[in-house]
């Protein structure tokens, strides 16, 4: 709870030369307990706000400076750089056919990925609804890929499709010699491995997050509509998942946010190649800036990702933002 | 809806699931127990007949590997683990006690208001490869780049989101009128809060330590962006595993892996309640 916004009269409201003083914040002298926990409070947040004003706003702040100018490291320090206006964000948006290429290829494993996380994790949970033996093991089970380091997971995956990989194997096992594709050679051979290694990394997560929103679905209108005759399908469709919205735009969101900065695992998978064909917005703005030196060009197409991403949760987040503000409180 | 048990075929996809969960696992563990003659060999060999931890021994001893003819690993991966564990330790450390103090001014005295939620997550969705540039310059200007201090640092602020709205969202469950009840036997603000709710909330304490440890101890780019010589942790090792010599020390890389990923396991398994409220800056309660 804020302090009530009280006006106090008291003696240092008229301390000007019997003057009102301008209408100030309740912080007068005789407030003392007020003011006590005033500071308190201030006491409180003052680490994490100092941390993070050094830490993510100084830093945010450079590069968007950075982002206006030419800089370079080998041009002399960032102060002497000449300002150039939005040119970096003109050449992004108009003749850098590799950042719209990356931008539009994020955006599509992206939707690719979180559909058949979706559905994996959704038919996951309903699974586990029913009644087994070993359930909480399976449950343990079924999260582990989630808490594997993704440096880890894109090396495993790496191993895993290599020409004479396990995989390979199977597939030979089952379609004849020499069907086994080179999948760090072609095109959408090497998408397929990121959409692979992205569903195993973050289906878990779907499936938790979900499995808590159908354990939560609270029973009575369920009883109501299975009374009044519906089909289990329908009950499902109709009433359980409606009732989930709120758990999926969760879900959705958080993912979402992570798999625009998906990173990691690229990385370690194709470094982006074959060519560029598996390059992410991260992994492009990486090399301009770390092997290429254009740190300013860089910032600015950091820039447009995060004006993106902001644009995306915002919509994402519409039809659900109250419910979502009501649970927080 | 009524429980009904599994019919044989959901019994048979569930079974599906569990093995193509743990296949990766089950790989990278088999090749971090291989000798060298298995590690990349034509047909693939899934389980070694003859099992050994030469690959583990390596990763401390580089000259190890030679009793198998191997020339020895150029660096030790001892600096890596020992700069994961301090980096990732500290800054959970860190991370947890400014995140407590948070959550008691954001659930207790509705500090910050409407807005900050949305603030918060928009510093989770800048891209880390872009924020690190301002790293490496301001880094490189007040002496912090190469350092633990930088780093740590770096976790902490990164983390610092989801420590307090994870630590903010076990207060909200414990009542208020509690602490009340010890400010008016005349204990401090703070000494109610800290010897009333701070035992009550426990267990969410632990957990979201854990779940930090989790974060700190995977995270990659900015190690990799703001290390050179001095500092080091697993994940920057492990990548520069295959940058140096890729294709020949599988077997090595492996349990560098493995080791990477066996606390990890542990502190998911001990915490598997709590990963959705993490996870989702404790939107989802469990």
């Amino acid at each position: 709870m804020r302090a009530a916004k009280v006006p106090i009269l008291d003696a240092s409201t008229y301390s000007n030369h019997g003057q009102p003083a301008l209408q100030r914040e309740p912080s007068a002298p005789s407030d003392r307990g007020g003011a006590k926990r005033r500071w308190f409070v201030r006491g409180l947040m003052l680490p994490g706000q100092i941390l993070s004003l050094i830490v993510l706003i100084t830093p945010l702040a450079v590069a968007f400076y950075m982002s206006f100018t030419d800089w370079a490291p080998t041009r002399g320090s960032l102060a002497a750089a000449s300002f150039v206006g939005i040119e970096n964000y003109q050449e992004l948006l108009i003749y850098d056919t590799r950042f719209v290429e990356a931008v539009v290829r994020t955006l599509l494993l992206a939707i690719v990925c979180l559909s058949i996380e979706f559905t994996l994790g959704l038919g996951l949970a309903v699974l586990f609804l029913r009644k087994f033996r070993g359930k909480s093991l399976a449950f343990s089970v079924i999260l582990t890929p989630m808490m594997v380091l993704p440096v880890v997971v894109g090396y495993t995956f790496w191993m895993l499709f290599q020409s004479n990989g396990p995989v390979n194997q199977i597939i030979e096992l089952i379609a004849g010699p020499g069907s086994a594709p080179e999948w760090f050679r072609s095109t959408p051979f090497a998408l397929a491995i990121v959409v692979i290694t992205e569903v195993w990394h973050w289906t878990p997560l779907f499936f938790l997050i979900l499995l808590s929103g159908l354990n939560a679905v609270p029973e009575n209108p369920v009883r109501a509509a299975v009374i009044l005759g519906a089909s289990p399908r329908q009950v499902f469709w109709r009433v359980v998942l409606p009732m989930l919205k709120p758990v999926i735009v969760v879900a959705f969101v958080i993912r979402s946010m992570e798999i625009i900065k998906l990173f990691d695992e690229v990385f370690m998978l194709t470094r982006g190649g074959p060519g560029t064909s598996t390059e992410t917005i991260s992994l492009y703005i990486y090399k301009l800036a770390f092997n290429d030196f254009q740190l300013a060009y860089g910032a600015a197409a950091a820039f447009l990702v995060l004006l993106g991403t902001l644009t995306l949760v915002h919509i994402l987040l519409a039809p659900v933002r109250d419910q979502l503000l009501e649970a927080r409180r | 809806m009524p429980v009904r048990p599994l019919s044989w075929f959901l019994l048979l996809v569930l079974l599906g699931a569990i093995v193509i969960t743990l296949f990766p696992t089950f790989w990278i563990v088999m090749t971090a127990i291989k000798p060298p003659t298995d590690w990349n060999a034509a047909p693939a060999i899934w389980i070694p007949s003859k099992p050994t931890l030469v690959n583990f021994r390596t990763l401390f001893d580089p000259e190890a590997i030679r009793e198998y003819g191997v020339g020895g690993v150029s660096q030790a991966a001892t600096m890596s683990v020992l700069g994961s564990i301090f980096a990732s330790t500290t800054a959970t450390a860190l991370s947890v006690i400014i995140g407590l103090l948070s959550a008691i001014g954001i659930s207790r005295y509705s500090s910050g208001g409407r807005a900050t939620p949305l603030l918060i997550l928009s510093g989770r969705m800048f891209p880390p490869a872009a924020i690190a540039v301002p790293f490496v310059i301001i880094f490189s200007n007040i002496a912090l780049i190469d350092t633990y201090s930088g780093l740590i640092a770096i976790y902490v602020a990164a983390t610092l989101p989801f420590s307090t709205w994870m630590l903010k969202s076990f207060v909200d469950e414990i009542p208020r009128e509690i602490e009340e009840a010890a400010m008016v036997d005349g204990k401090s603000r703070l000494m109610a809060h800290l010897t009333v709710t701070l035992p009550l909330i426990r267990g969410g304490l632990f957990a979201t330590t854990l779940f930090i440890f989790i974060l700190n101890w995977s995270e990659f780019l900015f190690a990799l962006v703001l290390s050179y010589t001095n500092i080091e942790t697993i994940p920057v090792r492990l990548a520069k595993y295959v940058t140096a010599t890729a294709g020949t020390l599988y077997g090595v890389q492996a349990a560098l892996a493995v080791l990477a990923m066996v606390p990890l396991v542990i502190a998911g398994f001990l915490i598997q309640n709590h990963l959705a409220r993490g996870m989702t800056f404790g939107a989802v309660k469990r």
